[in-house]
């Protein structure tokens, strides 16, 4: 480990030495941790930038069900003892432990998360605030070349709130807080909230209120201070360093059907669908057909061929799959890559209500429909793809020539809802799979308002090796158990 | 690990960290794999900086303050084997070592990436990507002069894929194969370079025959890794 590198503690101490002699004295950094960690949302991701946030997770009660998400890649994880065997790094390289249904990301996933605004909060000490939340990433002005925000430029651009950490003031007594930065921005009206060792601010549409202030400080001590005019809340108060016990929201539901009671007629919904049964929701199938809501616009591989071509579906039982929702009519339209049977003596559901002119349909190769599904998960509007440039795939689309190859512009897909399957699950959402039953399973779950997956088995947190879960819990909002006796055919 | 047996698959295993690295010439572009002290491939920086090849532009997190005894890109760069470095955060200002001190005269060339975009960047090199659109930041020094286009409202920004001819990667577990499983978050970089890489070379603690890792557990497929040497 990095045994010289400058970490949160070191930089604010530095930052503090100027102060020692200014009345009333200013809150500490565990005081400013804590109090962010009381904006902070149980089950949910919090992305720590590097410095005082690090901090954070120091100050939460050990039964904490916030998912710290650090850009080491660990997602879920307290504070290490520093003795520990070192196996997991929080944004400053410091090693962590993670909790149970905590869980490993690379580089790429977490990108994805925080792009996709899974990270519901983001936590950044910067160099400099300004009035209306723009944000210079911690640098020196010694090298102003090199002003590298890191993973703060990520993080202050996404879609989740941005909560800054900071001392109020630089060791020679110059604001941190100013009407305009002098720095580069990198986070442009980025910042929702501030807090530093004398107060609490809210970035407003107006600029700047004063929410709180540091146990012994008024307004106008704050003011004199602070390098921008700010407002004064009507319900100023003084910073509270109280713990918030974290309950858990309950992702686990009793049926099908109270998973999905809220899904709305006209939805789009993303399922699974590889071939066969196996990796088919087949069960949250048969909720959403006796659920009925229709006009769905319907994202899968298949739009329902298992049921006349059988993939292993025992012989003269119907394999359960998307053609019993074109039966009963719930279905507008189909984006998928087959959308039609294999075989012209065995029509599919879908296709017969194709010729019937019931449906509409949108035919992607599965390529591209795994690759759309995932941009719409990782925040990309669209890409780039040499697959069925040419072809009649193409027609409409923007083609462009990338050293020599042609390829075409494919947009990115985003759903409603997304009903999924997996082997087991955690009760804080965390997936593992079995065999190929992983296919567009993993892929859809990010890409979805709300997340709905039936497994075979439902187990505690820290019961799954947080090195073998393929989606993390973060992805998905409820899980049904698949009753055992639950047949993917009929 | 060389079990006679199955050498038709022991074709990805070299006896050396200088033998793996076979064909990295000068001007070469190579990905290094880590992020603070987990998940480098040290016994193959070593290797890079014994061979003294030179001209090379890296591309990897950056440089930490390290140890004396700790292997990373500053050793390449204090070498002088560096012309370029493509990094998210090149060093801590003022703790940066060689790295800052070789920037600083000039002789090294520094470009910043954000780590969100680099990564997907990667990841678009190695899934046939050409390119794609990220959400654009007003007034962003690492978006100007990049084409900009609205989508749903919004605007975004081209980013090209980014393939390298080499990456350096460090994993725990794989089988003969390239199958490759990571430690905690030595995971960081190293599954999205393997994917970039065009010749991908992984430094792994344990080298099992096939069938030797779970499948269900492989995070790198084998198909991305043409090489592998035993981490000491």
């Amino acid at each position: 480990m990095p045994s010289s590198q400058p970490h949160a503690s070191e930089i604010s101490d530095r930052n503090q030495d100027a102060y020692s002699m200014t009345t009333p004295s200013r809150i500490d950094n565990n005081q400013m941790a804590q109090r962010v960690s009381q904006e902070l949302t149980p089950g949910r991701a919090v992305a720590l930038g590097a410095g005082l946030p690090g901090l954070v997770p120091g100050q939460m009660p050990p039964e904490s069900a916030i998912l710290f998400l650090s850009e080491g890649g660990a997602l879920g994880y307290r504070s290490a003892p520093s003795e520990h065997e070192l196996a997991a790094v929080d944004s400053d390289g410091q090693g962590v432990v993670l909790i149970p249904g905590g869980s490993i990301l690379s580089t790429i996933d977490v990108s994805a998360l925080v792009r996709g605004g899974y990270a519901d909060t983001v936590v950044l000490q910067p160099a400099q605030i300004s009035a209306q939340g723009d944000f210079s990433h911690w640098t020196t002005a010694a090298t102003p070349a090199l002003f590298s925000p890191g993973w703060a430029w990520d993080l202050a651009n996404a879609p989740g709130q941005v909560i800054a950490i900071l001392p109020h003031n630089r060791s020679d007594g110059s604001p941190n807080i100013v009407s305009q930065c002098t720095l580069p921005v990198d986070g442009p009206g980025c910042v929702g909230l501030i807090v530093t060792d004398v107060a609490v601010l809210r970035v407003g549409d107006e600029g700047l209120v004063l929410e709180e202030v540091a146990p012994g400080w008024q307004s106008d001590d704050v003011a004199a201070i602070t390098g921008a005019p700010f407002s004064v809340s009507p319900n100023l108060r003084e910073m509270s360093f109280e713990l918030v016990s974290a309950q858990l929201p309950n992702k686990v539901y009793s049926s099908g059907l109270a998973a999905i009671h809220d899904l709305p007629q006209g939805a789009t919904v993303m399922i699974d669908g590889f071939a066969g049964p196996g990796g088919m929701p087949s069960y949250l199938m048969v909720a959403l057909r006796d659920h009925g809501a229709g006009d769905l616009t319907l994202i899968s591989n298949t739009a329902g061929v298992a049921r006349v071509i059988g993939f292993g579906t025992p012989v003269g039982r119907l394999a359960i799959d998307h053609s019993i929702l074109v039966d009963n009519r719930q279905i507008k339209k189909a984006v998928a890559s087959f959308p039609v049977s294999p075989s012209p003596s065995k029509p599919s559901s879908f296709e017969l209500a194709l010729q019937r002119g019931e449906v509409e349909v949108e035919v992607v190769p599965q390529g591209t429909l795994a690759e759309r599904i995932r941009a719409g998960a990782a925040g990309v509007a669209a890409f780039y793809t040499p697959t069925a440039a040419g072809t009649q795939i193409a027609e409409g689309k923007e083609s462009r020539v990338f050293d020599g190859k042609e390829y075409i512009l494919e947009e990115a897909l985003r759903a409603d809802f997304c009903l999924i399957r997996g082997y087991k699950a955690d009760t804080l959402g965390n997936i593992v799979y079995k065999g190929t039953s992983r296919n567009f399973n993993s892929v859809m779950a990010p890409a979805a308002r709300t997340t709905i997956i039936e497994v075979e088995q439902v187990v505690e947190p820290g019961e799954l090796d947080p090195e073998e879960i393929v989606t993390p819990g973060v992805f998905i909002d409820r899980i049904v158990l698949r009753p055992p006796d639950f047949l993917g055919y009929e | 690990m060389n079990d006679s047996r199955s050498t038709v698959f022991n074709g990805k295993v070299y006896p050396s960290p200088d033998a793996a690295l076979d064909g990295i010439s000068q001007g070469a572009t190579v990905l290094i794999g880590g992020f603070a002290g987990l998940g480098r491939p040290e016994g193959l920086l070593s290797a890079l900086r014994d061979s003294g090849v030179g001209d090379l532009t890296c591309i990897c997190q950056g440089s930490w303050p390290q140890s004396p005894d700790v292997m990373d890109v500053s050793e390449l760069v204090a070498n002088g084997q560096v012309k370029k470095l493509i990094t998210p955060l090149a060093m801590y200002p003022g703790f940066g070592g060689p790295v800052e001190a070789s920037w600083q005269s000039g002789e090294l060339e520094i470009e910043t990436i954000p780590p969100g975009v680099l990564a997907e960047r990667f990841r678009a090199g190695g899934a046939g990507i050409a390119g794609l659109f990220l959400p654009a930041v007003p007034g962003s020094r690492f978006q100007s002069g990049k084409e900009v286009r609205t989508f749903g409202g919004q605007d975004f920004v081209f980013e090209s894929g980014l393939r390298a001819d080499f990456a350096l990667l460090r994993a725990e577990e794989a089988d003969t194969l390239g199958n490759l499983i990571y430690r905690g978050t030595q995971r960081n970089w190293n599954p999205v370079m393997a994917m970039a890489g065009r010749v991908s070379i992984a430094e792994v603690s344990r080298i099992h025959e096939p069938g030797g890792v779970d499948p269900e557990v492989v995070i790198t497929p084998g198909i991305f890794v043409n090489r592998m040497v035993q981490a000491n």
